[in-house]
Parts: structure tokens; sequence; C-alpha cells
């Protein structure tokens, strides 16, 4: 390195600071525009009849009269709109899969309660919800099995007819002989696991408004999703669309953890009724409809074994696993996407060489799972980290040097795991470490040891976790499955303003991305981080696109936005020397200033554009430039983002409440583009996964009928359910991908709800027991511990 | 979600919201803080023709002290209860009690009487009232009655109004000085409804338990006094065997509902628990 070098190394960068999110100010001042705000003239509202029947045949619908409905504008069931619109098929080519089709009503048959069955139109949503109350719909109730164990049974009732089956994904992954390992094994611990179902509740509920021009004959489409582009596609194919006359904008939107992330019946919908109506239409689903027909969550029922040899090696793992999906096959991601991600991802970070994991995808009558903050990880890191915690007290060994033991470490990287992932380097072991050593570990334990002499239940758990993030286009959530989630393109143009647009094909709902977009872009290019302006979440943008989900933003749009900016910044350079004269080699560029390191010549990125753009003659033709650029990054693989986490918690002897008392998140997230905004992640997410531990939980009764159809009976956490906690990272060797940043938008749903059930299971030990179902609501805790209290049984009766 | 279409009147004064109600039939509603009765709007379980907003009428948003017992007012919000101090000094039971209600913009808006008249099994104030002697002022199209709490409160949502009856006032009891209190509630967060809560009051005579007073929620249909339990506390000491003696009659007498959140077993055990605590806490309080 020269000197001059050196010292440009040594300038603060942005990336790595704390800089505040240039989004706040619009949405904090009540200024964001979400899809509700937008009010066109001549709109129109939709509400809509949604089955109340879990599986049935819809033998006829009648209105009453309407005279009584002013503003009333139509109602419109399936055969209204045949001929309209092709289905969306989430297709794949997984071996014996089938891919349900969607609609945008249901057509002849319900599937589940809170299916769309009717749309109604008016000029209110008052005047919709209304004539609601007219419609009557004639159901011949068809037998169904709510449960996945009976839905999975060969003579178990067809939601599906077609497919034959309601076992649509059936998958296997296997390394060495798990039988021996197993037989062979000194210690073998298992249980049945299981987080019971659950859904997104972003604040901002569902929202869709659909424009015709009628001029131009084309749609656009304004909805709360975080994959435009996918859904730009997806209509594209169902309504028969050139991508030019059919745009999908995302504006700003309150939050979605996965379940805006999958294409829904009513964005097809208002985009037909829009055509039909030649008006725009606007669809807001309410609360209820949001907790009985956005996609959910978890659900699996995992059967695992853990093989373990006396000094604590882990030699074997199998798990058995069955995927309540729902009634359909999500789009685009298929059903397969949480079950198969939890035999994927089973054996997390640790060494284990026999593996065997099936999993089996069955229907049911329920709305469909999709994507959840996590996918599938919660689950499987759940399932494991409780076998680990079993094999822990079956051997007698502190559970956090058994996890010490197996963790992959520095120079067995990349490591390969038995479903095939690769991890590359990452701070396992440190994280694990970190976490040890910020919440005092050793000295919690003799703290645990006197509270347990007073009587106190009280546990310490861990839990350790990699994810793959950042995936490139080598990996598919489904084996060809219709979109490319692998890359993404970055289109970086300086106008004659000298005015800075990047516009991306990701969708931020709430990351925070365009704040960190334009502090990457500011350092690699040299600009001003106010003259940056990030474009996201429009499909117009760029020639595709998919949007923000799966950790991928900052690593693929992060690496596009460092590649494009390299570019751009060459042009800006080339074009800056020539003005200056001065050789190319002795700029450099840092705030909107180019200077020479050898003389005082110096002129700003403003001076350069209109150089360019205005002032004929100053660079010859010959050499003139464009400042444009546009790159597509593919990171091909993906990279591990890993993690630690460890809780305390006390369960109540009289009322079998648990209270957190202390946490601890360490993790390895490479190059931190905004600490802030990462230690925002984390927090959020441990608090999601402190719902699914202790709180969240969608119940269907035998009859299929959603229990927990408001915010009084899904409890989501308050402020009062989360603690302080405390975040360490680290930042170990950088990913070999462009920028060096791995992803860390889900983690902590992933790490809380297992860090928690071992810290209850913990406090329990010495009763014997341990959680195998989340969330571990006071009535589990009551009707687990109840039994082996003497005392406490004496004092019930 | 929306409302079916109703009517909407503010009322000027209770006479005015009483005619209102009256004219309206049987298909009149108050509406005080509407922390209730909108949700139910809403998901159109309840649709009046006519709402009542009594939210204007001057005059009821006080706590008044009348010595032996204290008035509140039909729009005493529970911010007002949860902050007067006459209430934290005379009636500390009511007072820590109120910690428990719902969230601050639920606390700004909902009223105690509102909250009495809806009749919640698990809300505090229903019991709070049933433990202080309430009693419930109504004035109707023939003028003012008064009725005790424990008339008042029928069943699970329900109350003896008549359809054109509000209620203006709720008079409950200050606790002679030197009573013993205790309260103790358990939900799933902070401020929900809870799975159960027991109250007690115990004044001490000669080393003795004496106007014993237990009332729970949560644990029926709506809230009640648990005489049974009084009755085993009254005139004794209240030692670890007695109050045993009384977390078993407790236990007797309740019949909890299963639902979503908790199963009657779990809940019959929380009330125990909880009864055990209070009553304990209130012997020691007692001077
Ligand atoms: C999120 C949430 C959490 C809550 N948590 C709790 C809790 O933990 N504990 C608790 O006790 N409550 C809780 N509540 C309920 C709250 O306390 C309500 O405010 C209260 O139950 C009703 O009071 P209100 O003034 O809002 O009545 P409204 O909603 O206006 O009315 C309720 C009913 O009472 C009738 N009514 C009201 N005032 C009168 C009157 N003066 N005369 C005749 N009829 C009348 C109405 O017609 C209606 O039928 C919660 C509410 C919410 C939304």
């Amino acid at each position: 390195m020269t000197q001059a070098d050196i010292s440009v190394e040594l300038r603060p960068k942005l990336v790595g600071s704390r800089v505040k999110r240039t989004e706040d100010p619009r949405l904090l001042t009540g200024t964001g525009q979400y899809v509700d705000d937008i009010k066109l003239a001549d709109m129109v509202h939709v509400a809509i009849l949604r089955s109340d029947q879990p599986h049935a045949l819809i033998r006829e619908i009648r209105v009453g009269d309407t005279s009584s409905v002013p503003g009333l504008i139509g109602i419109y069931d399936w055969t209204d709109l045949e001929g309209e619109v092709r289905p969306a098929i989430p297709t794949s080519r997984m071996k014996g899969y089938y891919a349900t089709p969607y609609w945008p009503l249901a057509r002849g048959k319900v599937r589940y309660v809170g299916e769309p069955v009717v749309a109604v139109v008016a000029d209110s949503r008052y005047a919709a919800e209304d004539a609601l109350g007219l419609i009557e719909i004639d159901y011949e109730p068809l037998p169904f099995a709510i449960r996945q164990v009976d839905a999975v049974r060969e003579d178990a009732p067809l939601l599906h007819e077609e497919a034959g089956t309601n076992v649509i994904v059936e998958r296997t992954f296997m390394r060495g002989d798990i039988e021996d390992a197993i037989a062979s094994a000194p210690v073998v611990v298992r249980g049945q696991f299981r987080m019971t179902r659950k859904t997104a509740t972003s604040m901002e509920c569902r929202s869709y408004l659909a424009e015709y021009d009628t001029r131009r004959r084309a749609l656009t489409l304004w909805t709360s999703s975080n994959i435009p582009g996918i859904i730009r596609d997806a209509l594209s194919d169902a309504l028969d669309l050139p991508g030019s006359r059919m745009r999908v904008v995302a504006p700003d939107v309150g939050g979605s953890f996965g379940g805006k992330g999958s294409l829904y019946h009513e964005e097809m919908l208002v985009c037909l009724l829009a055509r039909k109506l030649e008006r725009p239409v606007k669809y807001v689903a309410d609360r209820l409809e949001e907790l009985s027909s956005s996609s959910q969550a978890f659900d699996q029922l995992i059967d695992g074994e853990l093989a373990v040899a006396r000094d604590g090696t882990f030699l074997g793992l199998r798990c058995d696993v069955i995927g309540d999906i729902g009634a359909y096959s999500i789009y685009p991601w298929t059903g397969g996407i949480e079950p198969v991600q939890v035999i994927s991802f089973m054996p997390g970070p640790y060494k284990i060489e026999h593996y065997h994991g099936r999993v089996r995808a069955v229907l049911t009558p329920k709305p469909p799972t999709g994507p959840y903050r996590g996918v599938g990880r919660p689950s499987s890191t759940f399932a494991m980290e409780r076998l680990i915690d079993m094999a822990a007290r079956e051997l007698g060994m502190d559970p956090a040097d058994l996890r010490r033991h197996n963790l992959v470490s520095d120079g067995e990287f990349p490591y390969r795991t038995a479903p095939g992932i690769i991890w590359d380097q990452s701070a396992f072991q440190q994280c694990l470490a970190g976490a040890r050593e910020a919440i005092g570990y050793d000295g919690l334990r003799v703290w645990q040891e006197q509270a347990r002499a007073e009587g106190r239940w009280v546990g310490i758990g861990i839990s350790s976790y990699a994810e793959l993030t950042g995936i490139g286009s080598r990996i598919a959530v489904a084996p060809g499955m219709p979109i490319n989630t692998g890359t993404e393109t970055a289109i970086i143009r300086i106008d004659s303003t000298g005015a800075v647009e990047a516009s991306f094909g990701i969708a931020s709902h709430g990351q925070g991305l365009e704040t960190t977009l334009a502090q990457v872009i500011a350092d690699e290019l040299g600009c001003a981080m106010d003259d940056v302006v990030v474009l996201q979440g429009d499909s117009s943008l760029v020639p595709m696109s998919s949007g923000t989900y799966a950790s991928r933003s900052a690593v693929i749009a992060g690496g596009a936005a460092t590649q494009a900016s390299r570019a751009l910044k060459g042009k800006v350079l080339r074009m800056a020397a020539h003005v200056m004269a001065e050789p190319v080699e002795d700029l450099e560029a840092e705030r909107g200033w180019i200077r020479s390191r050898t003389s005082n010549a110096g002129m700003t990125f403003k001076e350069v554009a209109r150089a360019v753009y205005l002032q004929m003659g100053t660079i010859p033709r010959d050499i003139r430039e464009d400042l444009t650029v546009t790159e597509t990054y593919d990171p091909f693989l993906g990279t591990a983002c890993s993690s630690t986490h460890i809780c305390v918690a006390e369960v109540d002897r009289e009322t079998f409440g648990v209270r957190l008392l202390k946490y601890v998140v360490a993790e390895d997230c490479g190059r931190i583009i905004n600490p802030m905004i990462v230690d925002g992640q984390v927090h959020g997410a441990v608090a999601q996964g402190i719902g699914a531990a202790l709180l969240e939980e969608i119940v269907y009764d035998d009859e299929g009928q959603l229990v927990t159809a408001s915010l009084a009976d899904y409890l989501l956490p308050l402020a009062s359910d989360v603690l302080d906690m405390q975040i360490v990272h680290i930042e170990a060797e950088l990913p070999n991908n462009v920028g060096g940043f791995r992803g860390m938008g889900e983690g902590g749903t992933i790490g809380a709800p297992a860090a928690i059930a071992n810290a209850i299971s913990d406090a329990l030990a010495p009763l014997g027991l341990g959680i195998q179902t989340l969330p571990a609501t006071p009535e589990r805790l009551f009707q687990l511990i109840r039994p082996h209290l003497n005392t406490l049984e004496e004092n019930t009766k | 979600m929306k409302p079916a279409p109703f009517d909407y009147v503010r009322a000027e004064s209770v006479e005015h919201a009483v005619a209102t109600l009256a004219a309206a039939g049987s298909d009149g509603k108050i509406i005080a803080g509407g922390q209730s009765l909108m949700p139910m709007i809403n998901f159109r379980l309840v649709r009046p023709a006519v709402l009542v907003d009594i939210n204007r009428i001057s005059g009821l948003d006080r706590i008044e002290d009348r010595g032996k017992h204290l008035r509140l007012g039909a729009l005493v919000r529970h911010r007002m209860t949860a902050s007067d101090a006459v209430i934290a000094r005379d009636v500390p039971v009511l007072h820590a009690a109120m910690e428990n209600v719902a969230h601050l913009t639920v606390r700004n808006r909902g009223t105690f009487c509102g909250s009495v008249c809806h009749a919640d099994p698990s809300a505090e104030m229903p019991m709070l009232t049933l433990l202080l002697d309430g009693v419930v002022r109504i004035a109707g199209p023939n003028g003012e009655r008064e009725i005790a709490a424990a008339d008042f409160l029928t069943g699970s949502l329900t109350n003896a109004l008549d359809p054109a009856e509000m209620v203006t006032a709720i008079d409950i009891a200050k606790p002679a000085p030197g009573t013993g209190w205790g309260f103790a509630e358990f939900a799933r967060r902070h401020g929900d409804y809870a799975l159960a809560a027991v109250s007690v009051l115990i004044e001490r005579a000669d080393g003795a338990a004496r106007n014993v007073r237990v009332a729970v929620m949560g644990v029926g249909e709506i809230a009640s006094r648990i005489v049974p339990a009084e009755a085993v506390l009254e005139g004794r000491e209240p030692t670890a065997a007695v109050i045993a003696e009384a977390v078993a009659a407790l236990r007797d007498d309740i019949e909890p509902m299963s639902d979503l959140s908790a199963s009657a077993d779990y809940r019959r055990h929380l009330a125990g628990a909880l009864a055990a605590k209070v009553i304990a806490q209130a012997w020691e309080r007692a001077a």
C-alpha cells in the first residue's frame, strides 16, 4: 500500500457506523405512504365473503334484496371471472409433488375457513360489508381431516382430489448409516417436538389497490408485499399482460415477517375487478381476515433422535417430520418451504456424520403455511437444541460444553452438512464463547444452585444455530420453482444535476435498506450520502426482480450496489480526469468531491455531471461516458450467519407463568453496515421469538374453525413481555462475497424459542420434566408439572 | 370489520339520554368509553339502532368523597380511578387492582361504571364493586333507583338495567380504618383480562379475623363473593392451616369455565394459590 492508500483506508466510513435511518423522518411524522393512504379518484372498495366451512362444495350462491344498500356496485363469484384469469401454479420439480392452483375466488369448492368466495364492490367498505349480510351460500359439507396425523393417512378425505393424496411433498435426506449409529450409540435421546401454528401479524394488514389505465390498457397494483417483482411476474402470466403493462409497486410497507411474501388471492382479485370496472379497486384486510387468511407458519410434528458417544460426540441424528401446510401449496414457494427447511437445517451448526431426515408436507383445511421469519429453522433449532440439552443431562455434561464439543470449528470450514448445506467460515465457536462470557455463564450456574436451594424454578437455556443467507442462484427454495431468487440488479445513475439515483429489485418493509444501501453506495462511489436516493419496491425499476426475504437484501443488493458503485466511480473519475487534466490514477472521490492526491485540483460530482451532460464539447465525444451503470450480482452459494442465544428464565411455582430474567445474543453477521439497524433486527426478532415461545398460537378446533380470531386470543408479545437484551457482535472472518456481508434479518426468531424452551426445561429439570411443545403457556406447564408435584396435588384437591 | 349502520345521539343530560333510550325501545345503547362496546359493534355482535353518547354530559366525571363512601360518576375513567389520591389512601385495594386494568390508551377512555355495566367475568371493577359493598345508582324514565352490586350483576355480560335506564354513578364503601387488604391476579400479559384474580378485606379484632370479605373473578360466570371461604376465616386467626381450609372452601365453591386460555382445573388451582397469598397479605396488613 502506498502512503496515500493508507490515508484513504483510515478515513471514517459510513459502512460500520450508526447512521440514522433516512426512512424514519417520514415514517415517524405520519407522512409515510402505505397502500391504504393512497386514494385515487373514483376508487371503489371490496369486502369479501369468506368460507365458514373447512371443506365443502359450493352448491348455490344467493343474493337477497340489495336495494337497502346504497352505493353497492357489484357482487362477483368465481363464475363471473371465468376466462379472464389463469391460475397461478407453484410448480416445482420435486418428485411426487402436486402444485395446487391458485385462483382469485374459490371455484366450486372451499378448502378452509377464511377462503375468499364472493367479492362485493361498493363505494365504501361500510356499504360493501352491509351487502355481505345479504349473501347466502349453500354448502354441501365434505369430510375432512383437520390434524396432520389424520390427514397423512391413506384413507383420509382428500382436499385436492386431483392430487390423489394429501401428502404433496415427500423428501428424504441421508448420509451414512443412521440405523447402525443409533443401535451402537451408548446414549440416545428422543422426543416429539412441535411448535404450534403461528402467523406473522404485521401491524399493517394486507392491503391492495389496483388501477386500470384504459388508455394504455395497463394495470398498476399497489400492494403491501415484500415481493413485488414476483407478484408482477405472476400477475403478468395470470392476466396475460406484458411487464410493460403490468406494474407492481410496494410503497411503504408496515412489516411482513414473511406473511406478505407470497401471492394472495386478493392481489389477483383487485386487478381483475379494476380491469372489469375500469375504476381503481381497493381491498384492505381487517385483523380478522389477517388472522384467518394470511399465510401461517410452523406446525410441524418432529420426531427426533440424537445418538451420542460417552465423550459427547454427536454420532447420528434422525428426524421424521410431518408438516401441516394448510389447504394450498403456497405460491411461488410451494408447501415444502417450511417443512423441507426443517430437515435441511436440522443438524444445525454441528458436526454430525450420520443423518436421516424425512419430511412429509400434508394438506389440511387451514390457510396455507408460507414463509415466516426464520423459515423452518425456528422449529428445527427448537427440536435439535432440546435434544442436545436432553443428551447433556443424560451424559451429566454441561450443555454449553457439549455444544462446544460438537460445533464446527475454525479449520473445519467449509463444512458440508449431511443435507448438503455448505457452511463457509463463520464464528460458530466464537458466538458460543461470546454469549457465555457476556452473560457470565459460570457465575449463573452458581446462582442457579442457590436459587434452587430456595425452592425456585430457575433455568439457563442455550441455543446455537446457523442459517444460510444471501443465497445465490445455485440453491432454490424448491427445485424448479418459477422464480429466480439468487440475483439482484442495481442500476445506478448520476443525472445532469449530480443526483445519484440507485434502483434495486428489493422491497424494504422495515429493514431500513434505503439507508444501508445508501451507506454502501456513498462509500464505494465516493459521493455524499445525502445525494443518494435508493429506489426500490417497484417492479418497473429493474428488468427482473423478486423482493426482500430470506435475509438476502443486504448481501445480494449490497453486493450489486458495491459492484455498480465501483464501476460508476471508474466512469466519474475518468471524466473528471479529462476535465481536470490530471492522471486518473491520482484521483480519489469522497463525499461528493473528486480530488487529486498529487495536486490541489478538485471538483464536485455535480461539476462532473454538468461537464458530461450539459457542457457540449468539454468532453470529446469519443471518450464521453454516460454516468449510468447496471450490474447484476449473484453470490452463487450463500453465506452462513451464526449466533448463540442464552436466556435465563423462571417458572412461578404458584401460577406457572414464565418470567425471562436475562437474555444475551452473540451473533456473526459479517461486516456490519449499520450496527443500529442490526441491533434493531435482533431486538425485534427476539421479541417475535418470545412470542413463539410463550404466547402466540393459532388454534383450529376439531370442526375446522379458527378459535384465535382476534388479538385478544392470539397473543402477541407486549413491551412488558420483552426484556432488555445484550448483544455481542462478532465480525469473524468475512465471507467470500462482494462486500463481506452476511444476512441477519431473521436470526432472533430462530434462536429465541429454543433458548427459552431450554431455560424452562432446565428450570424444571429437578422434576425430570422438559418442554416439547411451544408455546409454553401456563396451562401447558400446569398440565405438565401437576402430576409430578405431590404437594401441589394435595393443594389442588 | 365495520359496524352496521346506526343513529348517533349526543346526550346533553341524563334526562336526554334516558328519553332517547326510551324512544329507541330496546334498540338503544349507551356508549361511555367505548372500549368494550366498539369492538362488539365492529364485529357486528351488537347492532344498536341508536347509540347514545354520554361523554358530553357534565357532572358525571367526578369522584366524590362522601365520608363513608365514594361516589364514582359514569364518566370516571380508569385513569382517574387509578390516580385518585383519596382512593389510594382510603381504598388501597382498588388502587392496587387498577394497576392491572388494560393499557394506557384504554385506561384514558374506559369508565368504571361502563366496566361494571359490561359485566365481563374477568374484569376487575365488578369484583371490586362487590368487595366494597357497591351500590349502583340508576336513572330511568320513572326517576332514580339504587340497587346493590350483587343484584346488579346478573351474569356474564348481563346486568339488571331496563332498556331505558342508565347508570349515573356507583357508590363504593370505604373499608373501616385499619382494614387489611390483599389483591392478586394472574394474566397472560400485563393488562390483559385475568385468568383469575382474588381480592380480600379483613379486619382484625382480638387476634381474630372479622368482617372478612373474599371476592374472585375469572373463575365463574361473573365476579362473586365467596361466602364459604369468608365463613371459614370469620372469627379465627388465619394461620396457615386456617388459610388452607379457606382455600379449600374457595376451590369447592367456584365453578370455573374452560376456554382457550385456561382449563377449569388450572383456574381452580390458580384461584386457590392467589387466595392463599392475599389472605395472608391482608391479615398481615390488618391493624
Ligand atoms: C385491549 C383492552 C384490554 C382491556 N383490559 C381490561 C382489563 O384488564 N380489565 C378490565 O376490567 N377491563 C379491560 N378492558 C375493558 C375496559 O376496561 C373497558 O373500558 C370497560 O370494560 C368498559 O368501559 P367503557 O366505558 O369503555 O364502556 P363502553 O364500551 O362504552 O360500554 C360497555 C357496555 O356498558 C354499557 N354502558 C357503559 N356505560 C354505561 C352507563 N353509564 N349506563 C348504562 N350502560 C352503560 C354500554 O352500553 C355497553 O353495553 C380492556 C379493553 C381493551 C380494549
